[in-house]
C-alpha cells in the first residue's frame, strides 16, 4: 500500500515538473530581471577591460620606482597613523557610548518609550547611511582642518552603525531574566542596566573592537578631506607622484592594520 | 528590621485570610482566547497547584497574575486591594518563580538574589549594583536558606539546574512577597531535585505565611504539596478542590483521557500499575 502510494507520489512529482506552471514562469521571470540589473549595472559603471590593459603597465612602472623606500620622513608618517588610530579609537568609543541608549530605545521590546521606537530607528539609519567620510566632509568645514573633524565623522557614522546593531541584538536576546527582575520591582531602566546589559556586555565590547579596527582602515582616507590622519600625507604623495614615498606609507598602514586586527582578534576571544 | 525578620524569626501563625484572589480575568490573543473568565482565592500560608494540559492558558494566567500582561477584563487583587497600575511597591508583593529560572547568566548568584531588592532601593542603587549593608546581608540570608550560601560569588551560569532554581526562589524570599507565582518551576528538572524545589517551595509557604500559587503537569507532585488544585482547560477553571479528594476520576475530566491520566494517577497513588 505504502510503496504504491510513494510511486503515485513521484509520478506526480514528475509529470509536475515536465509541464508549464506559473511557479516556473515566475522562476524565468526573476532570472531574466536580475539579468537585465546586471547588464544596465555592466553600463552605468562603465567597465572597460581595456583600459585596464594598458594601464596596468603605469602601475608595474610605478611600483618599479617604489624601490627602495623612504625611510626619512618615517617619524613623520608614523606619527601621522598614530593619529589615524588615535581618531577611530576616540570616535569608536563616543559612539559606543551614545549607542548603548539610543540602542536600547531602538529595541522594541525593552524601550520605555515606544513612541519614540520609529523615530529612533530613521535618525540611526540616516545616521548609518551617511558614511564617516561624508560627515568628515561636513564637518571640516565645521570646525575647521585637522583630526578632530576626523574624529566626529567616524564618531556619527559608527554611532547609527553600532546602535543599530545593538538594537537587532537586543530585539533577539531571551527577555526572561529582564522580565523577572521587572516583577521583583525594578524600574525600566534599573531592569535593562541590571539584567539586560551584563548578558549582552561581551557581545558590545567584542563588536565595538571590531569597529575600532575597521574605523583604522575606513579612516585613512579621511586625511583626503583634511580630516588629520596617514590619508593627508598618501594624498600628498600622490599628488606628487612621489611612489617611493607613496609605497612607504601603505607599507606602514599595512603593518599597523595587520597587528591591531591581530590585538583586537585576540582581545575578543578573551572576551567571549 | 521587618524584612529580616520574616527570614530569620519564626512568623506568626499564617492569618486565614484571603492574599490573592484573581476575579473574572479574560485574556484574548488575536486568533483565541487564551484565559476566559477564570476567578479563584488563595490564602496567606496555602499551597495552590495549578494543572491543566499544555495549552490551557495557565502561562497567561501567571502573566497577568505577575503583571507581565494586562488582561482584558478582570482583576487581581492583593489583601483585597486590587492592583491597577502595577507600581514598584505593587510588584515586589508578588514574586514570580520561572520554568527557566530566568537568572542573568553573568551576574553571581548573590547579585541575583539582590535583584528581589530593587523594589526596595532607590533606582540608581539598583543601576549601579550598590546595595546597603543590610540588603546583602539579608540576600545572603535567603542563599544560606535555600543552601546555597557557599556559592553566593558563583556566576549563576555555572550552577546546575536545580541550584539555579533555588538561587532564583532566594530571589523570590528576597522580595520578601505575600504571593509566591511558580511558572512550571520543576518542569526541567529530574525527579529527585523537583522534589527539592517544592519541598522548599512549601516550606516558605508553611513558616512564612506565604500564599503559592505553583503550576505542575505532574499529577503526584501536587497531590504531595499542594494544599489545593485547581484545574484549567481551555482556559476555564474546570476543577477547585481540595489536594486530598483530588483522583484519578477528576484528572481523566480535566485532561479528557483516562488511559493516560489513569496511569499517572495510580502510580502517584501508590497502586501497581496492571
Amino acid at each position: 500500500m505504502t510503496t504504491s502510494s510513494a510511486a503515485d507520489a513521484l509520478a506526480a512529482m514528475e509529470s509536475g515538473a515536465r509541464r508549464w506552471s506559473v511557479r516556473r514562469l515566475r522562476t524565468w521571470l526573476v532570472a531574466a530581471f536580475i539579468l537585465a540589473f546586471y547588464v544596465v549595472s555592466w553600463q552605468l559603471a562603465k567597465v572597460d577591460p581595456a583600459k585596464l590593459a594598458t594601464g596596468l603597465p603605469k602601475l608595474g612602472h610605478w611600483l618599479a620606482q617604489a624601490w627602495p623606500p623612504k625611510l626619512d620622513e618615517l617619524p613623520l608618517i608614523l606619527q601621522r597613523t598614530a593619529e589615524t588610530v588615535a581618531m577611530a579609537l576616540i570616535g569608536t568609543t563616543v559612539a559606543t557610548l551614545l549607542a548603548i541608549p539610543t540602542a536600547v530605545l531602538a529595541s522594541r521590546n525593552v524601550t520605555p518609550w515606544p513612541a519614540l521606537y520609529y523615530p529612533v530607528r530613521w535618525f540611526l539609519n540616516g545616521l548609518r547611511g551617511i558614511d564617516s567620510f561624508v560627515f568628515a566632509l561636513l564637518f571640516v568645514a565645521a570646525v575647521g582642518l585637522g583630526p578632530f573633524a576626523g574624529v566626529l565623522g567616524i564618531a556619527f557614522h559608527t554611532w547609527g552603525s553600532a546602535a543599530k546593531f545593538f538594537a537587532d541584538h537586543v530585539e533577539s536576546v531571551n527577555l526572561g531574566p529582564f522580565e523577572a527582575v521587572e516583577t521583583a520591582g525594578a524600574g525600566r531602566w534599573t531592569a535593562i542596566a541590571y539584567a539586560l546589559i551584563p548578558d549582552v556586555a561581551p557581545v558590545m565590547l567584542s563588536t565595538t573592537l571590531f569597529w575600532w579596527e575597521f574605523n583604522v582602515r575606513a579612516s585613512t582616507v579621511l586625511g583626503v578631506v583634511g580630516a588629520g590622519g596617514i590619508g593627508q600625507e598618501l594624498k600628498n604623495s600622490m599628488d606628487l607622484l612621489d611612489f617611493a614615498r607613496l609605497f612607504t606609507i601603505i607599507a606602514v598602514i599595512l603593518v599597523v592594520v595587520t597587528l591591531l586586527d591581530q590585538l583586537s582578534g585576540w582581545l575578543r576571544r578573551k572576551l567571549v | 528590621m521587618n524584612v529580616g525578620k520574616a527570614i530569620t524569626a519564626p512568623p506568626d501563625p499564617p492569618a486565614r485570610r484571603i492574599t490573592l484572589e484573581v476575579k473574572n480575568l479574560t485574556k484574548r490573543y488575536s486568533t483565541r482566547t487564551a484565559v476566559e473568565n477564570v476567578s479563584f482565592q488563595v490564602r496567606a500560608g496555602e499551597f495552590l497547584a495549578l494543572l491543566g494540559p499544555s495549552g490551557a492558558g495557565k502561562t497567561t494566567l501567571f502573566r497577568c497574575i505577575a503583571g507581565l500582561t494586562t488582561p482584558e477584563f478582570g482583576a487581581v487583587t492583593l489583601s483585597a486591594v486590587e492592583l491597577v497600575r502595577r507600581r514598584r511597591r505593587e510588584r515586589r508583593r508578588i514574586a514570580v518563580v520561572f520554568q527557566q529560572f530566568n537568572l542573568v547568566g553573568r551576574l553571581s548568584a548573590l547579585d541575583n538574589v539582590l535583584a528581589g531588592r530593587l523594589g526596595f532601593v532607590p533606582a540608581w542603587r539598583g543601576m549601579l549594583r550598590r546595595f546597603q549593608r543590610n540588603d546583602v546581608l539579608l540576600a545572603l540570608e535567603c542563599l544560606a536558606r535555600v543552601g546555597l550560601l557557599d556559592r553566593a560569588q558563583q556566576r549563576a551560569a555555572t550552577l546546575s539546574g536545580g541550584q539555579q532554581q533555588r538561587v532564583a526562589i532566594a530571589r523570590a524570599l528576597a522580595q520578601n512577597p505575600d504571593v509566591i507565582v511558580a511558572d512550571e518551576p520543576v518542569a526541567s528538572l529530574d525527579p529527585q531535585i523537583s522534589a527539592d524545589i517544592l519541598e522548599l517551595l512549601q516550606g516558605i509557604c508553611r513558616r512564612d505565611g506565604v500564599a503559592v500559587v505553583c503550576s505542575l503537569h505532574q499529577l503526584h507532585l501536587a497531590q504531595a504539596y499542594a494544599d489545593r488544585i485547581v484545574g484549567l482547560a481551555d482556559g476555564r477553571v474546570m476543577i477547585d478542590m481540595d489536594a486530598a479528594k483530588f483522583d484519578a476520576q477528576v484528572a481523566a475530566k480535566l485532561y479528557g483521557s483516562v488511559e493516560v491520566i489513569g496511569v499517572e494517577a495510580r502510580r502517584s497513588s501508590g497502586q501497581p500499575s496492571p
